[in-house]
């Protein structure tokens, strides 16, 4: 009811803004303008920054290039019409973005923020000893035109334009893509996400958008030159308004530069000193004290009538599946029957796999191979080699030799993503869930970003029946991280599921649980395997499991298989003994 | 709480809100009309100054200055208009910062024209804010004279209400340095230009090379550098390498210090080293490393000049000096035109003195400005010489407050 | 082009270079320790500049006094607005800290230029020492510069005995390399930071004083030297003091050869160039083994 309520508003707000400029009122009309300029800004950084948590310093510099594009194509004899000018800006930032984005998105966390923001100093030297392109410290002096009103129009459009995409990712696929990439984004390539494109992706999307504000800008204020469009003092207020707003929230950049604009407006125009100093302070003391933005400050997620601006995201999506049930039978997972053809080729074959680590050679030639339908447990000490097999085979690792075949296709060369196309999931043995999602989301990403490619609520949907199955359905809605280790561990395993896979990399799920708990696991195991069809490899140290769950065990030691064989016999393998169970082996009675 | 009515409720409430806010945005901004030709109100002049931000190291204390020029006029009875029976008008400012920033300056000039509803526009300063400003001006019909504005192509865009007062302008820069290159002894052959990487200073480099080459100096370096530069150890080097007769520094006073500081420290030896812009900033930095530089200053108290009382009044009270900084004097001429043009004008009428304006000629301290049909002014300046620590006009010889001590005996 | 000039521009870029690296010092430790991006770094350089140029020309006193009164005076600050500013953020969830150190640090940058050009006035000002040059063949070198030169080592060599043999030392280089595993040892990182901040913060008002002898200040140049600051920390290895001595000295070596064979306009584009290669080429930052 609210939401609706704020939508109208502000549409309703939308269409009174477009009256502005014919109100005679050039002043506000101008403020208003610079205003929506910074919300596309700071709304469009958001996407890349809220969204997939890359901290993009220079996103000033798209804004730069489209101001600069636009002003050359504008002023250029050839060229000189407002459209195909910005047409030209818009592909001319596109093309940079997707070239910078290349080396860049090699970087993470700080690197990223780092090299982006070096960024924009030397956009600024490029720009003024590139003389014969622009025009270099002279700037670019564009026709008069007086265009404010239709300026503004466009500037007007773009900001709605930016909202309603801002909607659009929330709600879709690839709004879940990025969520998954800003908390975990190698689980998230594992989970089938292809990384580079999905940011490269967000980055044209992104850039788009500040180019076109450049361009639009440009052409309102008809001069353009290196320091207005590249410096370093202006580049980074639109971050810190979405900041301040509260980054990755719905409205947290439009409160945000709604809220620092109109201060510093008012600064400028009622104080005549230390405006600076003032505006600099009320900065200071909402990252001391608000430091999520101020929508996400306590005290005013408690105010009632803001309470609509203060959601995170996925509120709102929850709305809107909060009414469905877990689809059919509680326990039952939306998943087909693998037949199991009694003579078939083994599923997975692993042939002298080696894998070093400079001069440590951490698997040194491994062989077996996994029959369908086969629940292989894979045991050995901590340091034998086992979760480095698994990441070898979810291609978190390349090898160094021998070869890996699932279904008979060599995964030499596959990418990590395309795993799961394969049919393969896995969980981690230290649970990595993607922690500021709900435990529903971080199951319906497995659903859509694995080979289906489901629609976000189809999804959300069917991880309640893959939730329901891991006897997580009632803590579907609270945050992934606030979770117990054991609950984290179920988690992984109903994501491992959602891939739908043939092979499930099971990575030491059951230690630390109650007797109780490890017996409903080794259940849960098997009837993956017997309902469903699925092959299985479990890793595990509670030799008791192993032996009520699997077909066959094979032990690593130092890299190396010692044996392979029916778990009554593997488990009474003196060597084995030897190595690895030593006195736990009297727990298998 | 369910059914549509509820919501159509709210959808109607939502829309009574919005239709209220714009009713009050509209009724805010609708503009009185503005009170020109009054004789009783005072006239107001607009203007920004880069108070804070980049380019505010340039204008310390020019509000204190703005408000003392107001003050000063006043009590000489303000401006004189003859539809007013030359009674005089007090004139009054508003004055805001513009932080440097270009959309910053836009909206300061709309809120002028539209809220604040200045009369005229006078002041703003540099390429960055002289670029988008003007077309603020020419919507509104609101006559500006800018002031320290001094790339000649911002005013070729058709302009009708827009005039400037940079000083010197760039095509008589060094207009009577050169002349006196042409009557020293002995005659300088070769010459090298060192260019601060900004627009002005590579017009007058522009300008300059080309004057020096007609007037058979040669040209045997041109070297620009960035304002952030700090070692200019690999530029020197290449002067000493051409061992110029004449060293040449275009540039804004404050990015040459460490220019000049490290031209005497590597001993560069010429007739002369001339600076664009000698002044007082320079000189608190480098101190005697300026001694026996030549320079250019549009105008200097000794010189006097129309108005020059006013000027040195307005200086003193502020405590700047004309010296100290170079940038001042293209500010208060820009006052200074306009309150003459609405003098000429003789009424507070946009109109008229628009009509004033174009391509007219102007009193200053440091001679005519005579505005040519874009706006733009052709002040011209005097060549200075720093001797024994004090700065001396040398040329032209009928101005001189000393002779000039060629070559220069510092540089040897 | 002779020798000469190639090495009278390498004395120079020297000269220079140690500056950036004394910058780079402070940020370095201070990014290494407490994983926090001093937005407001270089401006401390700007605003003791221009302090100390303003100490220099109202009561001449020497640099060196000026030092002595002005680094003690940073280091207490820094201490103060870590412990008051910054450390509570940290309680928050990550997301929360980085956002607002982010917003603490540039809000600070804002009001320490603001208020430095109030008050001192927002002109461009440096230390006027006139001292005399030795000159070696054709290459000249100033006292003063000379004075720099030895600031610059003995800062460094002090700085490196510091974190070699004090017991701060020890803990600065466990938290740079192990932050989990040194907390567990006992090294108590509330006092550890703090510390870390005003010793950060103390080196670069060290080189403020040191810069302003040579090159003028201004209220609103910090953020480029920041800049090129987070730029050597990068390049020469977070909490690696040598490195960012080594690639702080390069960076401006090259700087004033690009100059040299290029064209000085083109000088400052090589950090930032140098800055995305190195980054391009090794994602996860620069590691140094030490031999």
């Amino acid at each position: 009811m609210k939401r609706v309520s704020l939508m109208t508003l502000a549409a309703i707000a939308v269409a009174a803004l477009a009256l502005l400029p014919l109100s005679g009122a050039p002043y506000w009309t101008t403020f208003v303008f610079s205003v929506l300029i910074a919300y596309v800004l700071a709304q469009s950084w958001d996407w890349v920054a809220g969204e997939m948590g890359y901290i993009n310093l220079g996103h000033y510099v798209f804004y730069g290039i489209g101001a600069y594009a636009f002003s050359i194509a504008l002023t250029s004899a050839a060229i000189g019409s407002v459209t195909v000018s910005m047409v030209i800006a818009v592909v001319v930032v596109g093309i940079a973005a997707v070239l910078l984005g290349l080396p860049l998105f090699r970087l993470r966390g700080d690197y990223f923020a780092f090299a982006t923001l070096a960024l924009l100093p030397l956009a600024e030297v490029l720009t003024n000893n590139m003389s014969w392109l622009t025009g270099g410290a002279d700037g670019i002096v564009l026709p008069v035109d007086h265009v404010l009103t239709v300026a503004f129009w466009l500037a007007l459009a773009l900001a709605v334009l930016s909202f309603i995409t801002t909607l659009a990712i929330n709600r879709a696929r690839f709004g879940f893509a990025l969520r998954g990439i800003r908390n975990d984004e190698e689980v998230a390539e594992v989970m089938g996400l292809p990384l580079l494109p999905t940011k490269i992706k967000a980055l044209l999307l992104s850039s788009l958008f500040a180019g076109l504000a450049g361009a639009i800008q440009a052409w309102q204020m008809s001069y353009i030159d290196a320091v207005t469009v590249f410096g370093l003092n202006v580049a980074l207020v639109p971050i810190a308004m979405a900041l301040l707003g509260g980054s990755g929230l719905r409205w947290g950049p439009f409160v945000g530069v709604v809220l620092l604009a109109g201060i510093q407006q008012w600064l400028l125009v009622n104080i005549t000193m230390l405006q600076a100093t003032v505006y600099g302070a009320i900065i200071l003391l909402i990252g001391r004290y608000m430091p999520g933005g101020m929508l996400r400050a306590g005290l005013l997620q408690n105010i009632a009538w803001l309470a609509p601006l203060t959601r995170e995201h996925g509120a709102f999506v929850a709305d809107r599946t909060a009414g469905q049930a877990a689809g059919g039978a509680a326990v039952a997972m939306p998943l087909d029957r693998i037949a199991i053809e009694p003579d078939a080729p083994p599923l997975l074959v692993c042939k002298d796999v080696v894998k070093a680590f400079g001069g440590n050679r951490a698997l040194a030639g491994v062989s077996f191979s996994v029959g369908p339908g086969e629940i292989l447990g894979l045991v050995g000490q901590n340091g034998s080699g086992k979760t480095t097999l698994f990441n070898c085979i979810s291609r978190v690792h390349a090898l160094t030799a021998g070869e890996i075949r699932l279904g008979g296709r060599d995964l030499a060369g596959l990418r990590r993503d395309e795993m799961a196309g394969l049919g393969v999931g896995r969980t981690y043995q230290i649970p990595r869930p993607f922690g500021d999602l709900t435990v529903a989301e971080n199951v319906a990403l497995s659903v859509m970003l694995g080979p289906r490619r489901e629609a976000p609520e189809r999804a959300l949907a069917e991880a309640r029946s893959f939730l329901a199955y891991a006897d997580l359905d009632h803590r579907r809605d609270v945050r992934a991280d606030t979770l117990s280790l054991q609950e984290k561990k179920l988690l992984e395993f109903a994501r491992a599921l959602a891939v739908r896979p043939r092979l499930l990399l099971v990575d030491e799920i059951a230690s630390g649980l109650t007797p109780v708990e490890v017996r409903r696991f080794v259940e849960r195991i098997r009837a993956v395997r017997d309902d469903y069809g699925i092959t299985v490899i479990w890793v595990e140290h509670i030799a008791s499991a192993l032996n009520a769950a699997a077909d066959r065990i094979v032990v690593l030691e130092q890299g190396q298989l010692i044996a392979d064989g029916p778990p009554a016999a593997v488990f009474s393998d003196r060597r084995v003994l030897a190595s690895y169970l030593g006195n736990t082996a009297e727990a298998m009675q | 709480m369910t059914g549509t009515t509820t919501k159509r409720g709210q959808q109607w409430r939502a829309a009574r809100v919005a239709v209220a806010l714009a009713a009050v945005a509209w009724l805010a901004s609708t503009p009185a009309d503005a009170k020109l030709g009054s004789c009783t109100d005072p006239v107001v002049f607009g203007t920004t100054i880069s108070e804070t931000g980049l380019f505010s190291t340039l204008t310390g204390n020019w509000r204190k200055m703005t408000e003392i020029f107001a003050d000063e006029i006043n009590k000489a009875g303000g401006i004189k208009l003859s539809s007013c029976g030359d009674k005089g008008v007090p004139v009054k400012f508003v004055v805001y910062d513009d932080q440097s920033v270009p959309a910053t300056a836009v909206q300061l000039y709309e809120r002028m024209a539209s809220v604040d509803q200045v009369d005229f526009f006078v002041g703003p300063d540099w390429s960055s804010i002289g670029g988008p400003v003007p077309p603020v001006a020419e919507r509104h019909g609101i006559p500006i004279v800018m002031g320290n504005v001094a790339t000649p192509s911002l005013y070729q865009r058709g302009y009708k209400w827009v005039w400037g007062t940079p000083a010197p302008a760039v095509p008589r820069w060094s207009e009577r340095y050169f002349d006196m290159l042409a009557h020293v002894d002995p005659k300088p052959k070769t010459i090298m230009f060192l260019t601060h990487d900004n627009p002005v200073m590579k017009a007058i480099t522009a300008v300059w090379s080309k004057k020096a080459a007609a007037q058979g100096i040669k040209v045997v370096g041109e070297e620009m550098f960035s304002a952030d530069l700090k070692d200019f150890t690999a530029l020197i080097a290449k002067v000493r390498a051409a061992k110029p007769d004449i060293v040449y520094i275009s540039s804004f006073d404050n990015p040459s210090v460490p220019l000049v500081q490290q031209l005497r420290q590597f001993k560069v030896r010429a007739m002369d080293v001339h600076h664009a812009m000698l002044t007082g900033a320079l000189k608190k930095q480098v101190g005697k490393d300026l001694e026996g530089m030549t320079g250019e200053l549009t105008w200097f108290p000794s010189v006097k000049g129309p108005y020059a009382d006013l000027y040195e009044r307005v200086m003193d009270r502020t405590g700047i000096t004309m010296f100290d900084s170079i940038w001042t004097l293209a500010r208060l001429n820009s006052y200074l035109v306009m309150i003459q043009a609405i003098e000429k004008a003789g009424a507070v009428d946009r109109e008229k003195v628009q009509k004033a304006l174009y391509k007219g000629t102007f009193k200053s301290p440091a001679g005519d400005i005579v505005f040519d049909e874009h706006g733009f002014p052709d002040t011209g300046a005097f060549t200075i010489q720093m001797q024994n620590d004090k700065v001396e006009v040398v040329w032209p010889p009928d101005v001189a407050t000393a002779k000039p001590i060629w070559p220069s005996p510092t540089w040897q | 082009m002779s020798v000469d000039v190639v090495l009278q521009v390498v004395v120079g870029g020297v000269l220079l270079g140690g500056l950036y690296a004394l910058v780079a010092f402070g940020l370095s430790l201070i990014y290494g320790v407490v994983r926090i991006l001093n937005f407001a770094h270089g401006t401390i350089l700007a605003v003791v500049g221009v302090m100390a140029s303003v100490m220099f020309a109202s009561w001449q006193l020497s640099p060196v006094l000026i030092a002595l009164i002005l680094v003690p005076g940073v280091f207490v600050i820094g201490a103060l607005f870590y412990r008051g500013l910054l450390r509570p953020l940290e309680r928050r969830s990550p997301l929360e800290a980085t956002i607002g150190t982010v917003l603490v640090t540039v809000g600070a940058l804002l009001i320490l230029s603001d208020v430095t050009a109030v008050l001192a006035g927002p002109m461009q000002r440096n230390i006027l020492l006139r001292a005399p040059v030795i000159e070696v063949g054709d290459i000249i070198i100033s006292i003063t510069q000379l004075a720099i030169l030895a600031a610059i080592v003995v800062l460094t060599l002090a700085i490196h005995v510091i974190l070699k043999t004090t017991w701060f030392g020890l803990a600065v280089r466990a938290v740079t390399q192990e932050p989990v595993a040194a907390e567990l040892c006992g090294a108590r990182s509330l006092g550890i930071k703090t510390l870390t901040f005003g010793v950060g913060s103390a080196t670069v008002a060290m080189a403020a004083v040191l810069y302003v002898l040579t090159f003028p200040v201004d209220p609103y140049m910090g953020f480029g030297l920041t800049v090129k600051a987070f730029t050597i920390i990068v390049v020469g290895g977070i909490g690696n003091l040598p490195g960012a001595l080594i690639v702080g000295v390069l960076l401006g070596v090259a700087e004033g050869l690009v100059g040299l064979f290029w064209g000085p306009e083109w000088s400052p584009a090589i950090s930032v160039v140098l800055l995305l290669l190195i980054l391009v080429a090794f994602p996860a930052g620069f590691r140094w083994r030490r031999a």
